[in-house]
């Protein structure tokens, strides 16, 4: 039971950071951004890179991985989602664009770092075990620890920072945040930035546990859309109940389930479906969209 | 007295629909001017134009002199024009506190700030019973005087407010007019009021514009105003 619970809280940890970055695009641009796995799967490749090739220390790694995924992104929502959302009020302009730009980082991942598994030196060694009823290694705990670290700092960013209240003005009431002298394209670029931030960040976070390789992407992205919906789309407290739910229901999943062969993400899909239809705003979503 | 604004001759289109077609008026320093008329008659696009929400076909719109047609809303703000907008628009997952900084966006000096902010909640104590609940679960009347106070936060030199009595309690509509009255004369700000409730517009309003499908087809002093048979039968009849 605790060994779930430890599972569920690691991996949930990693998930709401996830989540946390593809529902701050949403709320603030209304932009479904379908290349947030593959920005996950860079930030692990540029935490590789920095840190297993270049033999510089951890945090490099992961710092560089939150600076290039920023960059990156601020340059993905000027070139590409500001011309087409000027041009275009229809939703999936913005989806199309956003699914191509999956399969260009891809295309970008695959040229620059190969098609293979990629794994790092583990950044702590050792086995916390508590009479074996909860065994984790320290490098998990680590993790898990700095993601929780990281979504409580996004939080307190959002809830008293200049900039926070303003995204989160953006989000509520669009024209009244410009009344308030608040730069809309300025915002979306910052929001898009710190979104993509920070699947870079757990990407970084991740290499160390799992190692990362081209394929991780879209499943990345589907687990991150289930999240949001759980929780509902476009609310900071739904995607981090989204993301530790999912966390939980999959380590209990593995844990009980495992017998049965790979059924977890079987029963976890057909579940939601049935949640979604009898709430399709998810937990704390607002009917109204 | 010095000219704060002035429309030259606007002309302001949605698609191909027209809203305002050749525009002309001006505020004073100090004023409180009313626009008055129907819905639809051009009123808030008269205000959408000054706040750079609506872009203006042709014509000029200039403000302490300067022309600001063509600048974003954030520009604008940032020169000393605060808008209550038409339906409040409060921020509603935000505190009655985070609102009214919202307002101080373009500010920096904090010590500044924590002056004004001291200024809106004496000037409604309201506000300051309810600083910490979520502004969606204020009141239609304290959620106008929020969001009057969030303009006042931006330390604007011309106040600008869309129909602030739509959909407020009789007994508060007078309240929010003394306010507004006391605003323009304590703060040195200069207002320019939309309003259907003419007969309010009127009475606090030093001059007034009436509108007409996009057109200005009355203006002049309030107190004249509110005596003209035409006023009388067209906005300040029982029917209106």
């Amino acid at each position: 039971m605790e060994q779930i619970l430890a599972n569920g809280l690691y991996l949930g940890a990693q998930y709401a950071l996830i989540a946390l970055g593809l529902t701050l695009i949403f709320a603030l641009m209304n932009v479904l951004n379908f290349a947030h796995g593959q920005m996950y799967v860079l930030g692990g490749f540029v935490t590789y890179t920095v840190y297993a090739q270049l033999g510089l220390p951890f945090v490099a790694g992961l710092f560089a991985s939150a600076v290039t995924l920023a960059i990156i992104g601020a340059l993905i929502e000027y070139f590409l989602f500001r011309p087409v959302i000027r041009r275009s009020s229809r939703e999936e302009s913005t989806m199309l664009l956003a699914a191509g730009i999956a399969f260009f980082l891809d295309a970008v991942i695959l040229l620059v770092f190969g098609e293979k598994q990629r794994g790092v030196p583990k950044i702590i060694n050792g086995v916390l075990n508590w009479d074996f009823r909860l065994i984790m290694p320290y490098d998990r705990i680590l993790i898990g620890f700095l993601a929780i670290l990281s979504i409580v700092s996004f939080i307190l960013f959002m809830q008293y920072s200049k900039t926070g209240r303003a995204m989160r003005a953006l989000a509520q009431d669009r024209v009244a945040a410009q009344l308030q002298g608040v730069n809309v394209d300025r915002y979306s670029m910052i929001g898009f930035a710190l979104g993509a931030m920070l699947a870079g960040l757990v990407g970084g976070l991740l290499v160390t546990i799992t190692g990362v390789n081209l394929g991780m992407g879209g499943p990345t992205s589907i687990k991150a859309f289930m999240m949001v919906m759980i929780g509902g789309a476009g609310v900071i407290s739904g995607a981090i109940a989204g993301g530790f739910i999912l966390g939980m229901l999959e380590s209990i999943g593995l844990s009980v389930l495992s017998q049965y062969g790979d059924i977890t993400y079987l029963l976890i899909f057909a579940s939601l479906m049935v949640f979604l239809s009898i709430r399709p705003q998810g937990l704390m979503g607002k009917p109204w969209g | 007295m010095n000219e704060m604004l002035k429309f030259d001759n606007v002309e302001l289109y949605y698609d191909h629909v027209y809203a305002l077609k050749g525009v002309s008026i001006d505020l004073r320093e100090g004023e409180t001017v009313a626009l008055i008329g129907a819905n639809g008659a051009g009123k808030s696009s008269i205000l959408r134009a000054i706040t750079g929400l609506s872009k203006t076909r042709s014509g000029e719109v200039r403000y302490l002199g300067k022309r600001i047609d063509g600048l974003n809303p954030a520009e604008i703000v940032k020169m000393g024009i605060a808008m209550v907008p038409e339906g409040r628009r409060v921020f509603p997952h935000m505190s009655v506190k985070d609102n009214l900084l919202m307002g101080a966006f373009t500010r920096s000096d904090k010590a500044d700030i924590a002056r004004t902010l001291e200024m809106v909640l004496g000037r409604f104590p309201r506000l300051k019973e309810r600083y910490s609940q979520m502004g969606g679960t204020l009141s239609g009347g304290e959620q106008q005087m929020m969001v009057i106070g969030r303009a006042l936060m931006a330390k604007p030199k011309l106040l600008l407010l869309d129909e602030p009595s739509l959909g407020i309690a009789p007994k508060l509509v007078q309240d929010i007019a003394r306010s507004i009255v006391a605003i323009n004369r304590d703060e040195n700000v200069s207002v320019l009021l939309v309003e259907q409730n003419s007969r309010m517009a009127l009475s606090i309003s030093n001059r007034a514009y009436a509108l007409s499908t996009g057109s200005i087809v009355l203006s002049g002093n309030s107190k004249e105003l509110m005596q003209d048979d035409r006023i009388k039968a067209a906005y300040l009849g029982g029917d209106l």
